[in-house]
């Protein structure tokens, strides 16, 4: 066993690395005086926000920084040997050799024309010069090693054949063939799934112990951080602000913009009933114009003169801990008030449940799949459908949230799509105000249309880039006629001032915005007719924490003035369990589980929903979570399992007698399981209950 | 200044600054401004050929009004000259087998190309923008009725097209731009039905339908903008051919009828003369057409290679 840590020598040291780009208004500076060290068997976990240079660092340390980056200052030192300024010769001998990297969507990463085997034995033989019957051999025992299954036939498979999941585990695989001393992951499960994610996160931690390289990760995600980490750097801008073990930054962090960032997290003991989510105000400044003095300044609230002049150092706080703050030994976060104007009140639930203003009644919306056989051109093929919603029933209380989670494929999307007409009905219905909605929204009445809005996931095509922000919001106010002619004008700047952004955001256009406030744009838009009703579908996904957090509570205050129902779609449980009253979540175009949100995140659980919860990466190293991991990957739509469909991957069908014999043959019934929460599962309500919690807070 | 009082700035250019924006972005490729260049000298002596641009009643082509030639130094349809005449002082370029002067008929023939040529792309792009539209947004049955018609006139070589049409219509100016256009739109159609189907994807899209938009207001409010830019760099590709094309119809003698100082009806009566000693019809009005061609291909490529640089 080797000895780890600090006793031998960094794998890489990056000392004082500063990255610029040449652009055709000169050079900016993306990444300014970093420095940090890797060890072996220690993994590095870089968080920050988009933007702030951490895959530029990346690339820095292999000098991949396309045709205009360069590295302006600073040296990168790898197992003693300098990376700067060597030939991209001798580069290209070490990457894929000694440093390997794992990008973030894995597709793109595999060769689409080549065999998976083909590209693996390239590795070895290209490197090594190992002949291709032994590097095969070796491909075979790598895949065993991070758990794929009949690792001897994927071999022989193209990329689009495996699943995402899977295809990730064929990079990471490709990445230790060599055994690199360095491992660079740069987003690598973001494109994935939760509970794909928490595999390959397992497999990551597994590798860490079985390899000893060193890992440098990179996430934008504080759960995945604290998850697979030793030591967490913190980067806004450009610059490392914070450097410290992985329970330190969570549990003490010293510099004010992580404070912040850890405020701003939705974590799943928090709702929008007992803590308000404070963003941090402010925008990331552009790497072309960065502050004069500590690049954090005009977002903190601690800014004092001192800190708009000089530029704070990287300073040893105690032990391993960093921080780039002046006064980072004097600022307690535990005394920290938010300012006056981020002052937000908390919502107070309601009394009794409210009626339900949108009623969904085993709605259906099917897919006609076309079989590529040679009967099918001629329209004998035999009709088969993708399901993509499959009897679902939902009801929206009128002024509450409803929240709909699940992964993707489970029909979430669709289902809303449905809602509001952009789909077409196959069965069911959907009441609305009284009114059976049957036709598409090109058919249906403009009263209807208006009270029944929708807020989009991508901020950047949620608007035309053609129009002004001021125009595109006019467009609905004259359509739908909400004020007179001579009052659209004032009425839209209203609208952009309670969406926070100021009346000269009237005449930009879209490419002039950040992402989140092309969403907050699009919020306006959606709220300019005063909906009844406003389906989101993932509306934070897109945007980083800080960010989120801001256009949650914008949501949540114009619910809170207008009386707005919402169904709120996401992927983030914790995001999901802030939010909303109730919710629902759905598995492959079905609902398996609905009822208020805190029933939802207590025992009784649905298996599901329990190993969604088991997956979910939680910000807080010090929490126990159950570890209960899914095998496989979700089943097609086109042929979904027979009775419940989650029985080919329940980790709790041996509940039931026979190992679950029941859950092939029979649809499940709904279990009522108390306080207003409804499963979809064959398992009784009572077994269910005695589970532990899934998540708990560890023992102080 | 501050961030916002800039970016206020910024938003409120009037139409002049955009149009200046967009000529900065010409000016930054060395390559378009050398084919802007050329044709600009030739807009120059089109427009200022003769008087005509000072009395509207030139413009609505009076019989009693006689022009003066201004650039064109003699005027078109008449003999001023000897016969067949080689370049001299007198006659810069020469003169034809009636005497006429080939340099006024180059200038007045400019005139005839630089207005039937973007005529002709501009009735393309609108025919063919509003199938590839309808095509693109509609889909299903309208997309593959509309797709195959535009295939089944692709598969015709243009030649024969042109030849087809003018022989069935007569040669005049009109059936030149009907040629034309009947060639060039199912091109840009099927440009504009694959930026359609792009973005018809996108999310603003999306929104629109969810307010319940008309579609034509999708596809023309929506949608169309958001298309321009390769449709127009398409077009002023397709000027070029389109002027090649007119001097083609021209040179097969069916172009304009004569004496209208068509170039390519110039280089198709010069061209008897050539092995006698007198090629300079045939050169200078071959000449004129490829220079302009030229010109107007370096312009897109120009454009084109701007815009793409920094992607």
């Amino acid at each position: 066993m080797q000895p780890t840590g600090k006793m031998t020598q960094p794998v890489v040291k990056v000392q004082n690395v500063s990255i610029a780009y040449e652009t055709r208004g000169g050079d900016i500076t993306a990444v300014r005086d970093v420095s940090f060290q890797i060890h072996r068997g220690e993994t590095l976990g870089l968080v920050g926000e988009s933007g702030c240079g951490k895959s530029t660092i990346a690339y820095g340390l292999v000098n991949y920084l396309g045709r205009n980056g360069k590295i302006t200052k600073g040296d990168v030192l790898f197992q003693g040997q300098s990376l700067v300024g060597q030939s991209p010769e001798d580069l290209r001998k070490l990457r894929g050799d000694q440093i390997a990297m794992v990008y973030q969507d894995p597709m793109t990463s595999l060769n689409p024309v080549l065999r998976i085997g083909e590209q693996m034995v390239e590795v070895l033989t290209v490197h090594r010069g190992v002949s291709e019957d032994k590097a095969r051999a070796r491909c075979i025992e790598m895949l065993g090693r991070v758990y794929m299954p009949d690792p001897a036939k994927v071999l022989d498979r193209f990329p689009h054949q495996i699943s995402g999941g899977q295809q990730q585990r064929v990079v990471i695989a490709m990445a230790l063939l060599n055994d690199p001393a360095l491992l660079i992951m740069d987003e690598p499960t973001t494109a994935l799934d939760v509970t794909v994610e928490a595999a390959v996160l397992d497999l990551v931690a597994d590798l860490r112990r079985d390899f000893d390289t060193a890992i440098l990760f990179i996430s934008h995600n504080m759960g995945v951080i604290a998850r697979v980490s030793n030591r967490v750097g913190v980067m806004y801008a450009g610059e490392l602000v914070e450097l410290a073990s992985v329970r330190e930054i969570f549990a003490r962090p010293r510099h004010p913009y992580t404070q912040g960032l850890i405020r701003c997290l939705p974590n799943l003991a928090r709702n929008k009933y007992n803590s308000p989510l404070y963003p941090i105000r402010g925008r990331v400044p552009s790497p072309a114009h960065l502050p004069p003095g500590c690049v954090f300044e005009p977002r903190c609230d601690y800014a004092r003169d001192r800190c708009r002049q000089t530029r704070p150092a990287l300073e040893r706080l105690e032990g391993e801990h960093f921080s780039r703050c002046l006064f980072s030994n004097e600022i307690d976060p535990a005394q920290w008030q938010p300012p006056p104007e981020l002052s937000l009140e908390l919502a107070t639930p309601p009394a009794e449940k409210p009626d339900p203003i949108l009623k969904v009644s085993g709605l259906k919306t099917y897919y006609p799949h076309t079989d590529s056989s040679a009967l099918s051109l001629i329209g004998l093929g035999k009709k088969e459908y993708v399901k993509a919603v499959d009897d679902v029933s939902l009801e929206a209380p009128r002024g509450l949230t409803l929240g709909v989670v699940g992964e993707s494929g489970c029909g979430k999307s669709t289902l809303i799509k449905t809602i509001i007409g952009l789909e077409d009905i196959t069965g069911g219905k959907v009441e609305f105000l009284g009114f059976d909605v049957k036709r598409t929204v090109a058919r249906r009445d403009l009263d209807l249309i208006r009270e029944l809005q929708m807020v989009f996931q991508n901020p950047d095509a949620t608007m035309n880039p053609t129009y002004s922000v001021g125009q595109q919001i006019e467009r609905p106010l004259r359509r739908f006629k909400v004020v007179p002619r001579d009052e659209v004008r004032a009425e839209v700047i209203r609208l952009l001032r309670a969406v926070k952004l100021d009346e000269h955001y009237y005449d930009r256009l879209p490419r002039q915005l950040s992402g989140g406030e092309k969403q907050r744009v699009g919020i306006a838009r959606a709220f300019a007719g005063r909906p009844d009703v406003v389906l989101c579908d993932e509306p934070v996904s897109a945007l980083d924490v800080s960010v989120q957090a801001a256009v949650l509570n914008l949501l949540l205050e114009i619910q809170r003035e207008q009386n707005t129902t919402l169904i709120f779609i996401a992927h983030d449980l914790s995001v999901v369990r802030y939010f909303s009253d109730y919710i629902a979540v759905m598995y492959l175009g079905q609902v398996v589980d609905h009822g208020p949100a805190a029933a939802i995140y207590q025992p009784p659980y649905h298996p599901y929903t329990e190993s969604l919860l088991a997956a979910v990466p939680v910000p807080d190293p010090t929490v126990e979570q159950e570890h209960i991991r899914l095998e496989g990957s979700v089943p097609s739509p086109l042929h979904p399992p027979s009775g419940c469909r989650f029985h080919t991957r329940c980790p709790r069908r041996g509940m039931l007698p026979d190992g679950g014999k029941l859950c092939e043959e029979e649809a499940p019934p709904w279990r009522d399981a108390g306080g207003g929460q409804h499963i979809y599962c064959h398992i009784p309500v009572e077994q269910l209950a005695a589970l532990e919690p899934v998540i708990q807070a560890a023992e102080a | 200044m501050t961030a916002t009082a800039l970016a206020q700035r910024a938003a409120r250019r009037s139409a002049w600054q955009r149009v200046a924006g967009g000529l900065a972005i010409l000016r930054r490729s060395r390559v378009a401004m050398v084919g802007a260049a050329l044709v600009l000298f030739w807009v120059v002596v089109a427009v200022f050929a003769d008087d005509c641009i000072l009395s509207p009643a030139c413009w609505t082509g009076s019989p009693e009004y006689t022009s003066t030639p201004w650039l064109a130094v003699y005027p078109y349809d008449q003999g001023t000259g000897a016969v067949l005449g080689p370049p001299s002082a007198d006659h810069w370029l020469g003169t034809d087998r009636s005497g006429r002067d080939l340099w006024a008929r180059l200038a007045y023939g400019a005139r005839i190309i630089l207005t039937l040529a973007p005529l002709s792309v501009g009735l393309a792009v609108l025919v063919g923008g509003v199938l590839g539209l309808m095509a693109g947004y509609f889909g299903g049955v309208l997309d593959e009725v509309i797709s195959r018609i535009l295939d089944a006139v692709i598969a015709f070589p243009q030649i024969i097209l042109y030849l087809i049409i003018i022989a069935a219509l007569g040669a005049s100016a009109a059936n030149v731009v009907l040629a034309i256009t009947v060639a060039g739109a199912p091109g840009i159609a099927r440009l504009v039905r694959s930026l359609t189907l792009d973005i018809k994807t996108r999310d603003y899209v999306a929104a629109a339908q969810t307010r319940g938009e008309s579609p034509w207001y999708i596809m023309l409010v929506e949608i169309l903008p958001n298309a321009s830019g390769p449709i127009m760099i398409d077009a002023m590709l397709r000027m070029g051919y389109a002027v090649f094309a007119i001097g083609t119809l021209g040179f097969l003698g069916l172009g304009l009828p004569p004496p209208s100082p068509d170039w390519g009806s110039m280089v198709n009566l010069g061209r008897r003369f050539i092995a006698a000693g007198h090629p300079w019809d045939a050169l200078w009005a071959s000449m004129a057409t490829a220079s302009l061609v030229v010109g107007l291909n370096l312009m897109a490529d120009g454009l084109n290679e701007e815009l793409q640089r920094y992607r």
